[in-house]
This record gives structure tokens, sequence and C-alpha cells, in this order.
């Protein structure tokens, strides 16, 4: 039997038998729309989790530092202490961020860019006209901090000697030393291109205070990012080893003793893992965001997973009813199955056609299905975006682009696992009809 | 001449309750090509038994069964199919067409598993409802037409892939007289078109057509003298 006869001759026969097949069929639309809405409302959670992820940190970063082992404390110059020389990095086999160690990382194919970087170790406190403030003090060696994902909201991300780049929240964190109670504090300065004092402070062997005074120019003022950037005031790398150097009262040789931070960045998100785990296999202790969204996508896949679950119930039930259909469905024709024989169908013929049936059932309510959970998904998008926009706006963070996210794939697979549910549905009496002994089917009454 | 059918020691049994019914019962026939043979008995008498054991729809509980030099009794269920596809036709007492379908679509129905194409099976249907008459009704569905035009249709299906056999089955049993002869007519045309026709009936009036004539009584095959002197013993033979 030729598939374009068997086709039409499926076609033929459902479509005789509108309302009974529209009926069945209405328990596929149920469970294939189930399947279509819940697996596209878990891919829009990960989706909305990855995206808030990426605004939380870039997955192209690699936060590199040396390992320490047991009973040491540090291994790089800055926390070694005032008296430190050596240090008891010097005393351990592990191996030190040196610019030799930066070289072999920067030759792992996908790096882009290796940045040491350094915070402040000691005291600091900013002052801008009557107002104080507090920040983390960061030195990176780059000379642009977009190559971090940051981007200028005023002036530019460049880091410039004399100068500072300041995050998005440094202003808001200015207060009035001398505010009386109840009064009203004062609005955030504008400290763009504004002059700042930045007082940084060590004691001495004795406890006495010695205060270093620097001026600094902001340059440029960060757009908010969400993380620990929006907080930090940005310097030249050199510009924090002096201060650091002047704070422990060393000198540190960074060759011998090696940075206690490096931002290394890799071209593609997607090369993060396999950079870290070779980053590792150097001896060193490296960690990127893109192995929390693993963590995360696996949880999501099992959400998938748990929500399709569910939505196959639905269909597990609407397979039941196609099977109790095409069981009719085969009572009722009999005769016929055995008039099919007698004029020379195969046994094979015969579970075609009414396999094809059940299959062709399946097939239209998936088909139904996926329309319906397409469109249900859209308007459930709708709604939640509209409700997680405004809770986004309550709580902070960005606002989700997407509630419900229906990828192409889904409602191809949702079909042909609906076409496939029903074929096997058909199976049973589908078999059944295919080895009907002919003679009892004819006279069947 | 080689027969076309060959039937040796052929037995039939059916398990009714606990009790076994011998419907036939060590059947020995043979059957020439070309011939009008008509299977006479009474109702329970084993006719239609072996008119589906010929054509391959049953399975002998004993016996051989030779059709065309083929052996059906041991012929796996494909194979029977395609036999039957190729070389027989049936024609049953009550036409088994397919109501949902044309007068022309029934007719055609069996090329679709021969792997016909759909424009050479219009064809060929529409020329076999012309010849048995029914040119101006290919479009009715069963629904539409009389008994004697349904089994016109249905001898048209039995034809359409040629087959060397035509096995009909008590084939004016649902018709009145009129359409009886029709179609015991048409049937005798096919055999005078070189065609070996093998017709069950309990009609008597039908032998008229036949060239030879089997008589079957109680699962056995008997002599037309014993199967008269049977028939006057009891005269009141239901029908089946």
């Amino acid at each position: 039997m030729k598939f374009l006869d068997l086709l039409r001759l499926i076609s033929g026969n459902l479509s005789r038998r509108k309302a009974r097949v529209g009926l069945t069929a209405i328990g596929v639309v149920i469970g294939t729309a189930a399947v279509v809405i819940l697996v596209s409302l878990a891919i829009g959670l990960q989706k909305n989790a990855n995206e808030q992820l990426y605004g939380i940190g870039d997955l192209t970063l690699i936060q590199v530092s040396p390992s320490y082992s047991e009973g040491m404390m540090v291994s790089g110059p800055m926390m070694m202490g005032g008296g430190g020389g050596g240090g008891v990095g010097g005393q351990s086999d592990l191996p030190v961020l040196t610019n030799s160690a930066l070289d072999e990382i920067r030759a792992i194919p996908g790096v882009v860019a290796v940045m040491p970087q350094e915070y402040f170790y000691s005291m600091m406190i900013m002052k801008f006209q009557r107002l104080e403030g507090n920040a983390s003090l960061r030195g990176i060696a780059i000379n642009d901090l977009s190559i971090l994902g940051l981007e200028a909201m005023q002036g530019s991300a460049e880091l410039k000697r004399g100068g500072v780049v300041i995050g998005s929240m440094v202003a808001a964190n200015f207060y009035d030393p001398r505010q009386r109670p109840g009064q009203e504090p004062p609005p955030p300065p504008d400290l763009y291109d504004q002059q700042l004092q930045v007082i940084a402070v060590k004691w001495d062997a004795e406890g006495n205070e010695i205060r270093k005074n620097l001026s600094l120019r902001v340059t440029g003022v960060l757009a908010e990012k969400g993380d620990d950037s929006d907080w930090s005031v940005f310097i030249p790398f050199e510009e924090i080893k002096v201060l650091n150097e002047w704070a422990n009262g060393v000198k540190y040789n960074y060759n011998k003793d090696g940075y206690n931070q490096v931002i290394v960045k890799v071209a593609d998100a997607k090369q993060a893992l396999d950079v870290a785990d070779q980053i590792i296999a150097l001896g060193f202790q490296a960690f990127t965001m893109q192995s929390f969204v693993e963590g995360l996508n696996n949880f999501y896949m099992v959400l998938q997973v748990v929500f399709g679950g569910m939505g196959a119930i639905a269909l597990l039930v609407a397979a039941i009813g196609i099977a109790n259909t095409m069981t009719m469905s085969i009572l009722e024709r009999t005769r016929e199955i055995g008039l099919m024989k007698a004029v020379g169908a195969t046994n094979r013929d015969v579970l075609s056609i009414f396999l094809g049936e059940a299959a062709g059932i399946g097939f239209l309510g998936g088909l139904g299905g996926v329309v319906i959970g397409w469109l249900a998904g859209q308007a459930l998008n709708v709604l939640a975006i509209v409700y997680l926009a405004n809770q986004s706006t309550q709580q902070g963070g960005p606002p989700p682009s997407v509630a419900v996210y229906t990828p192409a794939w889904l409602p191809l697979f949702a079909l042909a696992f609906a076409t496939l549910i029903g074929m096997i549905s058909g199976l049973y009496p589908a078999l059944r009809a295919a080895t009907m002994i002919p003679v009892q089917a004819l006279k069947y009454e | 001449m080689t027969p076309l059918i060959r039937v040796a020691g052929l037995t039939r049994h059916y398990q009714m309750g606990g009790t076994t019914v011998r419907a036939l019962d060590g059947v020995d026939i043979e059957i020439e090509p070309h011939t009008f043979t008509v299977v006479m008995g009474p109702s329970g008498s084993g006719k239609s038994s072996l008119l589906y054991l010929l054509g391959g729809l049953d399975r002998p509980s004993g016996g051989e069964i030779w059709v065309d030099d083929q052996r059906l009794d041991t012929m796996d269920e494909n194979r029977l199919a395609v036999f039957r596809r190729d070389r027989m036709g049936f024609i049953f007492q009550s036409f088994n067409l397919v109501q949902s379908m044309s007068a022309l679509e029934n007719v055609a129905f069996p090329m679709q598993f021969a792997g016909v194409i759909a424009s050479q099976r219009k064809e060929r249907a529409a020329s076999l409802l012309s010849q048995v008459g029914l040119a101006d009704r290919s479009h009715h569905k069963p629904s539409e037409l009389s008994g004697g035009q349904q089994q016109r249709v249905a001898i048209a299906r039995a034809l359409v892939n040629n087959p060397t056999l035509i096995l009909a089955d008590e084939p004016t049993g649902n018709l009145d007289t009129t359409s009886g002869v029709t179609v015991m007519q048409l049937l005798s045309d096919l055999h005078r078109g070189g065609r070996t026709v093998l017709v069950v009936t309990h009609d008597p009036r039908m032998t008229r057509f036949a060239t030879h004539k089997i008589f079957l009584l109680d699962g056995k095959v008997v002599s037309e003298a014993e199967y008269q002197s049977a028939a006057l013993e009891a005269p009141q033979v239901p029908s089946d």
C-alpha cells in the first residue's frame, strides 16, 4: 500500500467520525497545551534567572587567586602584614600569581585579558565638601573598565593617574558627619568631575594614627551593575600598589610574591568553565559565575522535566481515551477489517491504517494543544511581566524581559510527542485488528 | 487438465461450548479451471465453511487445500493476503460494501492494497461499474443503491484485481428473484469470459447456470441422488 494512499485512507476514516475524533482529541489538546505552557514557564524562569545573573556578574570573567594550603593564611604580598618580607607564601610549594604565571594564563586559548586587581587593605575615608563617605578602593591593571563590562554613566570608564572612576552608588553613600538627629540627610552629591579627598589611614606600632591625603578627580561615574562595582572607587593598579606599600610599610615584588587576585576575561561565556579548569590545573583557585549558572541551569532542567511530566500525566489520560476510542472503532468496523483482509490487505496494511488513525488523533490534538498552549503562554507572559516588573520596581533589580518562553523546538517536540502518544495508545487495538481471523471478522455481528 | 482447486481430507471443526461441531468432515474435491461450480447444501451442511477455507479466509482443522498449485493451509497470513488479492475475488451475501464510500470508491478499494496509482484505480473501477450496468451510479453511496445494485458493485469489486477465481457466498441470498437472476447472469458471463466461478447456495434455481455441482450434507460431499433423497426426507430444510 502506497504511503499517500494510506494517508488518504486515514484522513478519510477520521473525517467520517468527526465528533468522536474531536472529543477524543480534546484530551490530547489539554495534555499538549499543559506540556507547552508548563515547560515554557520553566524555560522562561530559567531565561529570566540567567538574565538576572548576567546582570549581577559578567559570565566571561574568572576570579583567580592563589591556592591556600592548610594552616597557611595567604600567599600574596598584600595580606602579609606590615612586617612581612618573604611571608608564608615563600615557604609553600603552592604556585603564586607571578607575572610569569599570568603569562601562562594568558596563553590558555580563549583568554582575552588577564588583569591583576588589589583592594586597599587599610582604612579609607572620602571627603567631598562637608560630606564624608566610605567605599571600597580598588586598583586594577587595565586602562579601561569597559573590559570588565562596566560602562560609564557620566564621563568615561578609563582609568587615569590622579583620577578615579566611581560606582553608581558611591555618591549615595556620602553623609553629613555633623548631621543632627531629625535633620534631613543631604541629597547624594554629583561627584562627576569633582575633586574628591581620599584619606588613607594606618597605625604605627604604638597605635598612633597616620593619615595620607590624596586629592583625586572623578573622571567617570559608572552605570549601575547590581554588583560590588556599584560601591567601588577604581584607581590605576600602580596607585593602589603605592597606597598598600605605604599602609603595610613594605615594597612588593610581584615576580616573587605574586598577586592576591587576578581577573581573567574569556572571549565567550561558554569557555569560562573550561578555562577555569585549566587555571585550576595550573595550581590556582578560579571562580566563575558560569559554574553557578551551570548549577542553576541543571536545577531548571529538572524543573522542566517535572513540569513536562505534569503535562505528560494529562497526556497519559488522553492516551487512555485514544485507546478506548480505537477499541470501539475496531469493534464497530470488524466486518470492514474482514473485508480489507479478504480483498488483499496484509496484517501490516491493517496495522498501519489503525495505528495511523490513532496517531492522527494524537497529531490533531497535539496541533490544537500547541496552538492553545502557545497562545496561553503569550497571554500569561503579558500578565506575568507586568506583575514581575512591579515586583522588581519595589524590590530593585532589572525588570524581567520574559516570564514564559516557548523555544521553537518545544511546539515541534510537543506535536511529535502527542503523535507518538496517539500511536502508542493505538498499538494494542491496531494489533488486535491486524491479527483478526478474516472469516471471524466477516461474520461478526 | 490440472485442477485449479484440489482439496484432500479437509476437515473443519468448531468448539461450541463443550461440543465439537464437524462443519467439514473429510472433504475431497477437485475443481477444473474455467468451470462454474455450484456448491449446494442446506443450512449447516458446511458449504460456507468450505468456501472460506478455499478462499484462505479461514484455517482448516485438517487436510490440504491447493489452489492454482499453491498450498493454502500452510501459507503464512501475509502471503495468503497477497494470494487472495491477486488470484481471488469474493462476493458475499451481505455485500460487505463500505458504507462511507461511493460505489466507485468501493470498487477501487482493493486496488489500494495492490499499490495501483489513483488515476488507474478510478479508470478501472469506472470501467467495471459500466460493465455491471452501474455507470450512472458510480458516485452513489451503498445506502442509495438497491440490494441488486449493491451486489453488482460487489461483483465489480471482486473483479477489480482481475482474479482467476471468483468465490461467491450466497450471492443472491439477500436479493429478490429478478435481482438474483441478474446477479447469476453476471456470474455466468464471468465464467464464459474464462474465469473459474464457485458459488455457494442453497437455492436449487441457481444450478441452471452451473457446469459442475457439488452437494454437501453434514460436512460430507454426497452424490446428487443422495442429496435429493435427503431433501425429500426433509423437505422443509430451512435456508441460511
